[in-house]
């Protein structure tokens, strides 16, 4: 700022002098882009001390904020009512060539290593619990797990076939419920999948009829229920020769409970929906 | 021109460019010089037969109908291309661009390209379609308006031709006919007149003169605007009649030429498009600068080179404020609303703001100082001046009227008086009504009309006998009538004319009503009357009467007038009366006005030089107390060579001499003087004062009627043409058209006009700063691979949907301090957006509101499971849809859709913060200065603008199938208030700066340079008086130097009277001020004053 009378002089030596140069560095007042050192630095303190206050301020709003959660369940849980469907493999096209282990290899180790926390020397150690009822612990302390041993997947175990049928054609696919805190189904909630073709495909479910058994829920989430296994249903698809180098599009359901499975959007909920083509 | 004068054929072939200059020059008519005869050889035409009407016939062809070519007009699709690719439009059209790009990218590269660049390139382009529509609708609404002040009234000619006379269509008229004027008609062409009786033409319209010249076949001057025996196309002939040979037709008249001109200048951008221009610049540098540096990052952080071109293109859009063209143009069109409201209609709506940067004014006296009618300003008889009342509404003062001397000039003045009222008009006011004849013989009717009643009675009661006409060589005109008196059998002899010669015939003189003789003494003082009244640059008339002894001219003597049988001798001297076109009521306001505003008027007239300099000092433009180097030289009595030019601030200079002035001397007179009149000035010169103005930096408006004023209004920055009387070329040359043909209107003008330009400023900050919160999460999602904070849709709610109506409310905004007392915006340092502008809404405000935005993310997310820890890297998965069951941090898992939803309500969320973080914001950019505290919530379209901006968004939130449509989702209500506190840190910091403004204004504060003195005897009166350079100081007077003082409304009614020169600072700026103040203050103020004010003995 300077009064009205120096303005004119200022203005009236520079035009011989300046140039463009000097809007990036004036070494006659050094300036630098418009600027000096000083007040450069001056800026650069300002925004430090402000940008400081801020982040101050915000991590403050976040701390008060985080003490107001509770670390075992999440403050709104409407967002997941219900559960998805998932499948193992992770893969939504299962193509393989019966006879080259390279191609179904992946499949299998996949498989295999899902299964491990399943393995029965590890399920030995969780309670075995009553069937067909809610294992609710909701006083306890320390809420144990029920436990799923892999062998109750039998012939898509991987003990008896460590293949999972993929050699004979036959490939098992596991499904699996996502965990949700508190989630009881009611009813008698079973996968049922099919085949979308004319002629029904011949699938072998293990548990028994697909079934998802009751003492599994509810789950009281990772920091209580650490330990916590979901039950899986194994579904074998018993493809014939006929169907090898067709690609089958399969549905899996949850069936037979309160349990969502028919959402216009989210073609997750309550089921899933993969394609398998074996090619020999 | 052709033919006639081979000086132009050479310019033909040098295009354009040289064509302007030839056009700048002064007129080539040389006809004038010519005898009659020489000038019908020219034609081929005969002065009595006229042309044939095969030459006739051949003329039109060779050189076109006698009509002006209108402007070329620019086709409808080009204009609206202009709204739809000008300024602001180019950088939405960019964005709009860049998004089908970066879609066209991701659809040639990916199977399910996300739609979210081409619904923003779609909207994007809605956007600038609909604004562009707009602003070319309101543009075509005033352009219609012009079209209805045509008036197109088909022209009729009389021209003789093979000696007959016949009317044709004025457009038919070639060059060599014989044309017959009389009295009301228009002239058809530029003619040179072979003969006339008594004819009087109208030339204002042309050269800005009141007063009708007479015409004659003689040639009285060289330059043919001056010459008498020059009658110009489109003048008006006010009486008598004439005959002319036409000379020129159509665009080779000097009407034409004028007008031709005009069409081929081209104005340059007005200050807004390149304060728009400097802001685009800067956003794109902002832009383009925030894009690159991701795209390098993005590259290092390992991201494809597609996906960083990606995320360039789409960092770039986001700098693209959607909203704002929107908003500007909406501002705009509101003021220009406002200003239509107040008579000032503006044609081109970015014209809007630029008369609040006008720096000088450069305006014609007749029609926009002046009333643009001759009245009797003052008389002289008794030996003394009195002044008669000149305002339009007679609200002025009147003068003794009982003296005998004054009924007997008003009766002479009756008497001999030719002009009478047109019929009809007896329920109009008298000086409403229309006249026929002379401008000052009606003036003097409508004078006498008024002070002594009816003037036809008079008449009737006084039987004219003889008259003897006024002509040039007489210089007087006489008539000779009964007395009223049945018994009195006396004629009376009634004379006026130019004062000298009266003076000449005169030996007695009225004094009281009392003959007596007339003596030296008497000479000496009317004299010296008639130099002050002279002076004061009126027409003075003198007015003499003699009773006729009854032996020498018994009743019924046969006065003979042509060989006068009786005496015009040994009169008896009556009175003076002198009369000028008087300046309007409103004006010397308005031009104090302008000065207080730091707005510098210019006089630029064709009138004579000491009326222009008469009427400058009645209006103010030329100030009290302000001396030209003239004045100083006859004060002093030293030729006017040996004044220092930089002693008189005042100026007036002659066209004449304007013509020898270089470049350089030119610039030194408008920078040195602040005081000028330019008087007979050609149209030429005027244009040529515009262009001094402009080169010397200032952003400069026009006023003006005429077809003289056209070229310089269309070279101003913003032209001003007069709504009743002006010309229809000078309205399609201005960019503003005065409905009132008020000058006072200006001043609303330019007080609109900078408030618009202070509101924009804030509507912009207002605007920008909700750029930084709706690009954050774009970059963070980038860079922390966090899932997206918001989305592309609620960003354009924000920027087209809730940020609007609070944007267009600080339109409604009332100024902070008054703008009227500040010194016009420098264009180059003051900036509508400025680095400062952006540092504060980007770096600052903008900052704060993404973190209110963010940290009601962070609660949702957190809410819903997932903790922020988790987050940070989470993008990979989160974004993936094969993967369906994703961990929390409680362990729950979600499919895909699952968190969308959650995502999606997150984008809610943010977008809810945004709007209340804008809450504080709107109310921060109210004020620049002031507190909101001292500023009030006075605006009620603000307050609706907050329930409008939050009821919207509860909307989009709540409405049932927005999660479909817009993909919004209802909050839970305690998320509406996560923003709050950031909301009120926003609203707290910026009063906090603002108090340390107010407390640091311009970062020093200046010294003032006034000293104060309080006057005791009148308490409310304080005088600031000149004082150089000393510094007052202290805390105390810092309450002096804040402007908001001397604005504050009860110190507004200050007086400008006296000399010196006073600096008072606004805290920014110097104001300097020719003025002493007077300041009335209120009765507190003295109390406060004496603590504040000391007055330092000289």
């Amino acid at each position: 700022m300077s009064t009205k009378e120096e303005t004119p002089v200022a203005d009236g030596d520079k035009p011989q002098t300046s140039s463009w140069k000097d809007s990036i560095y004036n070494p006659r007042t050094g300036e630098f882009i418009g600027r000096t050192a000083k007040s450069w630095a001056l800026i650069l303190l300002f925004y430090l001390v402000f940008y400081g206050f801020l982040a101050g301020m915000f991590t403050l709003t976040m701390w008060v904020m985080l003490q107001t959660l509770d670390d075992n369940i999440p403050t709104y849980r409407d967002r997941v009512a219900s559960p998805g469907l998932v499948i193992r493999p992770r893969s939504l096209d299962i193509v393989f060539n019966r006879t080259d282990t390279k191609q179904y290899g992946q499949y299998v180790q996949h498989l295999e290593n899902f299964l491990q926390q399943y393995n029965d020397t590890v399920q030995e150690r969780n309670e075995l619990c009553m069937v067909g009822e809610y294992y609710e612990q909701d006083d306890q302390e320390e809420k144990k797990v029920c436990q799923f041993k892999r062998s109750l997947l039998r012939q898509c175990s991987g003990l008896s076939d460590t293949t999972f049928g993929y050699t004979e054609g036959k490939p098992c696919v596991l499904v699996k419920m996502n965990r949700i805190i508190g989630l009881k189904p009611r009813g008698d909630p079973y996968i049922n999948c099919t085949a979308k073709r004319e002629s029904p495909l011949q699938m072998q479910y293990f548990p028994s009829e697909g079934r998802f058994d009751k003492m599994y829920f509810p789950y009281y989430g990772k920091n209580l229920h650490s330990t916590y296994v979901q039950p899986l249903v194994a579904v074998k698809l018993l493809l014939t020769k006929e169907d090898y180098n067709n690609e089958l599009t399969v549905e899996c359901k949850i069936e037979g409970s309160d349990l969502r499975n028919s959402d216009d959007r989210d073609k997750f909920l309550g089921r899933v929906t993969f394609r398998v083509k074996v090619v020999e | 021109m052709g033919d006639k004068d081979g000086k132009s054929s050479p310019s033909k072939k040098n295009k354009k460019g040289k064509d302007m200059d030839e056009l700048k020059k002064e007129v080539p008519i040389t006809e004038h010089k010519m005898s009659i005869e020489e000038c019908c050889r020219k034609f081929n035409t005969d002065i009595v037969q006229g042309l044939t009407n095969a030459k006739a016939a051949e003329f039109l062809i060779r050189d076109g109908p006698n009509c002006l070519t209108p402007p070329p007009t620019t086709p409808e699709w080009i204009k609206f291309c202009r709204q739809l690719f000008g300024g602001f439009s180019i950088l939405l059209w960019t964005g709009a661009i860049l998004c089908f790009l970066a879609y066209a990218i991701q659809a040639a590269t990916e199977d399910e390209p996300a739609g979210d660049n081409l619904y923003l390139g779609i909207v994007l382009s809605v956007v600038v379609v609909v604004t562009g529509c707009f602003s070319y609708f309101q543009e075509a609404k005033s352009s219609k308006i012009m079209e209805s002040f045509k008036n197109m009234v088909p022209q009729q000619a009389l021209v003789i031709r093979e000696g007959e006379k016949m009317t044709i269509n004025a457009e038919e008229v070639v060059a060599g006919d014989l044309v017959e004027v009389k009295g009301g008609d228009r002239i058809p062409a530029d003619l040179r007149v072979v003969s006339a009786h008594g004819c009087k033409v109208d030339n204002s319209s042309l050269t800005g003169e009141s007063e009708p010249q007479s015409r004659s076949p003689d040639c009285t001057h060289d330059n043919p605007l001056e010459t008498r025996n020059v009658a110009f196309f489109s003048t008006n002939c006010v009486e008598g009649t004439a005959r002319g040979i036409v000379v020129c037709t159509g665009d080779r008249t000097v009407m034409g030429r004028i007008a031709t001109l005009t069409s081929g200048l081209e104005s340059g951008k007005t200050p807004i498009a390149k304060e728009i221009e400097h802001f685009i610049h800067l956003i794109t540098g902002v832009a383009v600068f925030l894009g690159i540096t991701f795209f390098i990052l993005a590259v290092c952080l390992g991201y494809t080179w597609l996906e960083a071109v990606i995320f360039l293109i789409g960092i770039i859009v986001a700098n693209v404020p959607e909203g704002l063209l929107a908003t500007v143009t909406v501002c705009l069109t509101l003021t220009a609303k406002r200003m239509a409201k107040k008579n000032c209609l503006v044609k081109n709506l970015e014209a809007v703001e630029t008369l609040g940067s006008t720096s000088t004014i450069c305006s014609d006296k007749t029609g926009t100082l002046t009333q643009n009618r001759m009245t009797v300003a003052h008389m002289w008889f008794d030996n003394q001046i009195h002044e008669a009342d000149t305002t339009e509404d007679q609200s002025g003062a009147s003068f003794d009227k009982t003296s005998a001397s004054w009924a007997a000039l008003a009766r002479v003045a009756a008497l001999c008086n030719r002009a009478v009222f047109k019929a009809g008009q007896d329920q109009l006011p008298i000086l409403k009504r229309d006249t026929a004849g002379d401008a000052s013989e009606s003036a003097l009717l409508k004078c006498i009309e008024l002070s002594c009643g009816s003037v036809k009675q008079i008449r009737e009661k006084n039987k004219k006998v003889a008259e003897i006409p006024f002509n040039s060589t007489n210089k007087y005109q006489l008539s000779v009538h009964e007395t009223e008196d049945p018994n009195d059998n006396r004629y009376l002899l009634v004379m006026k004319g130019a004062p000298e010669r009266i003076l000449d015939r005169c030996t007695t003189i009225i004094i009281q009503g009392k003959e007596q003789p007339m003596d030296e003494e008497m000479k000496e003082s009317f004299q010296n009357a008639y130099m002050e009244l002279g002076g004061l640059g009126e027409r003075v008339l003198g007015f003499c009467h003699l009773l006729m002894p009854e032996d020498q001219y018994p009743k019924g003597f046969a006065f003979d007038c042509d060989d006068v049988n009786f005496t015009t001798e040994s009169l008896c001297f009556v009175g003076l009366m002198s009369m000028i076109d008087p300046p309007r009521a409103a004006v010397p306001d308005a031009v104090g006005k302008c000065r207080s505003a730091g707005i510098k008027v210019i006089m630029v007239t064709g009138d004579h030089p000491i009326t222009a300099k008469a009427i400058a000092k009645g209006v103010g433009i030329i100030s009290e107390g302000n001396e030209t180097v003239e004045d100083i030289a006859s004060r002093l009595n030293i030729p006017v060579s040996q004044v220092n030019p930089r002693d008189a601030k005042a100026c007036v200079i002659h066209g004449t001499d304007l013509k020898e002035l270089s470049q350089d001397q030119m610039d030194d007179i408008l920078r040195n003087h602040t005081e000028i009149v330019f008087a007979r000035t050609s149209p030429q010169q005027k244009l040529i004062i515009v262009e001094g103005c402009q080169r010397l930096g200032a952003i400069v408006a026009v006023t003006g009627d005429g077809v003289n004023d056209s070229p310089a209004l269309k070279k101003a920055d913003i032209g001003v043409a007069m709504g009743i009387s002006g010309s229809d070329v000078s309205k399609q040359a201005a960019d503003m058209i005065l409905l009132d043909d008020n000058f006072a209107s200006i001043v609303t003008g330019v007080e609109e006009g900078r408030l618009i330009f202070d509101n924009l400023k804030k509507s912009i900050a207002y605007t920008l700063t909700s750029n930084i919160p709706e690009i954050t999460p774009f970059l963070l999602f980038i860079i922390v691979n966090i899932p997206l904070p918001l989305g592309t849709i609620t960003i354009l709610c924000i920027d087209l949907g809730t940020d609007m109506v609070p944007a267009i409310s600080l339109a409604y905004e009332a100024a902070e301090s008054d703008i009227m007392k500040r010194q016009p915006r420098n264009p180059t340092r003051d900036k509508l957006v400025n680095e400062r502008l952006i540092s504060i809404a980007y770096g600052q405000i903008g900052m704060i509101q993404a973190l209110g935005g963010f940290f009601s993310y962070f609660v949702i997310l957190a809410e819903n499971g997932f903790l922020p820890s988790i987050l940070v890297g989470i993008r990979l998965n989160w974004d993936d849809r094969a993967c369906n069951d994703l961990e929390d941090s409680y362990g729950q898992q979600w499919t895909y859709e699952q968190r969308k939803i959650v995502e999606f309500t997150c984008h809610t969320a943010f977008f809810v913060s945004i709007v209340v973080v804008q809450w504080a914001d709107v109310i921060v950019c109210k004020t620049r200065r002031n507190s909101v505290f001292q500023q009030g919530m006075k605006n009620k379209i603000l307050i609706f603008g907050l329930f409008e901006e939050t009821a919207l968004a509860a909307f989009l939130s709540y409405t049932p199938g927005m999660d479909v449509a817009l993909r919004m989702f209802p909050l839970k209500p305690s998320w509406w208030f996560c923003a709050v506190p950031y909301s009120v840190l926003i609203f707290v910091y910026d009063e906090i700066r603002k108090l340390l403004i107010r407390r640091n204004p311009g970062g020093k504060w200046l010294s003032l340079s006034l000293c104060i003195t309080f006057r005791p005897e009148s308490c409310h009166e304080i005088c600031i008086c000149n004082f150089t350079h000393k510094s007052l100081i202290d805390t105390k007077t810092r309450k002096l130097s804040n402007a908001s003082l001397f604005s504050s409304p009860t110190l507004s009614s200050y007086r400008l009277g006296g000399k010196g020169d006073i600096l008072l600072s606004d805290g920014y700026r110097l104001y300097s001020y020719p003025y002493i103040f007077h300041l009335f203050l209120p009765p507190f103020i003295p109390s406060l004053a004496r603590h504040v004010f000391r007055c330092p003995t000289p």
